[in-house]
């Protein structure tokens, strides 16, 4: 039983770090969309 | 009586499979030479229909997940290295002179601005073209050949496969990054600039979505 709940446990960390991990990366391409999206609408392309 | 089932079953399942993968291959390899791309597709999702049939006809087959996967990254470092491969080698090949630097002036100045000015041709900014040379030589090929060992249920493919996910993260996050840092050049008097670039490359982009399932999935299904 212990051996079970410490299985769900360590697969709950898995997959807390895999969620946060896909924040961040995502996080990291929306912000350069973002930095070219703001370039886009002030200079004169 | 059982053991002969069970063979009938085995059988059976193994007939599928080839029979699956022979049109998900062909189709793969017409999607993969770019060109071909829409002819590639019907093939292709006429493999995924046939497997699909024969999974629910309670046959042992490789998951849908596996194969979609397997299959997309190899066709997506495929098509890339086409189009990188002329960029690298046939830079001054009529096809290439027109095609990338028509296609550049659509949405990427990257591949309009000094197209053909450095001394190895092609792509003229030298943060592209690090980029291109690393991903055709290493990148590409390593994803390819995992791909392929991946799709034949090997334990070094399924590994391979978690290591060629990172490094096409790494390979994404730097080569957008280092765009961005001088974008106003590669944006400046294109037609589309950066909504065309991004709708464009999205699709490019989605591989390494498969790293939350590669580290999640059942390695035992991998054998040696």
């Amino acid at each position: 039983m212990a051996g079970r709940n410490g299985m769900s446990e360590q697969d709950r960390r898995r997959h807390r770090a895999l969620i946060v991990f896909q924040i961040v990366v995502y996080g990291a391409m929306v912000a350069m969309f973002l930095v070219q999206l703001q370039m886009f609408f002030v200079k004169d392309w | 009586m059982t053991s002969m089932t069970l063979d009938l079953h085995e059988d059976e399942s193994r007939r599928a499979q080839k029979a699956a993968d022979r049109w998900l291959i062909v189709g793969s390899i017409l999607m993969g030479s770019l060109v071909l791309g829409p002819l590639g597709l019907p093939v292709f999702c006429r493999g995924i229909y046939l497997l699909h049939k024969a999974q629910t006809a309670g046959l042992s087959v490789r998951p849908m997940m596996v194969t979609l996967i397997g299959y997309v990254i190899i066709i997506d470092a495929a098509i890339n290295s086409i189009g990188w491969g002329l960029d690298v080698f046939a830079n001054h090949a009529l096809i290439t002179r027109t095609i990338f630097t028509a296609w550049g002036n659509l949405m990427d100045g990257g591949y309009f601005w000094h197209y053909n000015e450095l001394w190895i041709g092609g792509a003229g900014a030298p943060g592209e073209k690090s980029w291109i040379i690393i991903c055709i030589v290493v990148v590409f090929p390593m994803r390819i050949a995992a791909g392929i060992a991946f799709l034949q249920m090997r334990r070094w493919g399924h590994q391979w496969m978690i290591v060629t996910c990172w490094f096409g993260l790494i390979t994404w996050l730097g080569y957008i990054i280092n765009m961005t840092m001088y974008a106003d050049v590669r944006y400046a008097g294109v037609a589309f600039p950066v909504i065309g670039w991004w709708l464009y490359n999205i699709f490019y982009i989605t591989p390494f979505l498969a790293i939350p399932y590669l580290h999640t999935v059942n390695r035992e299904i991998f054998s040696d």
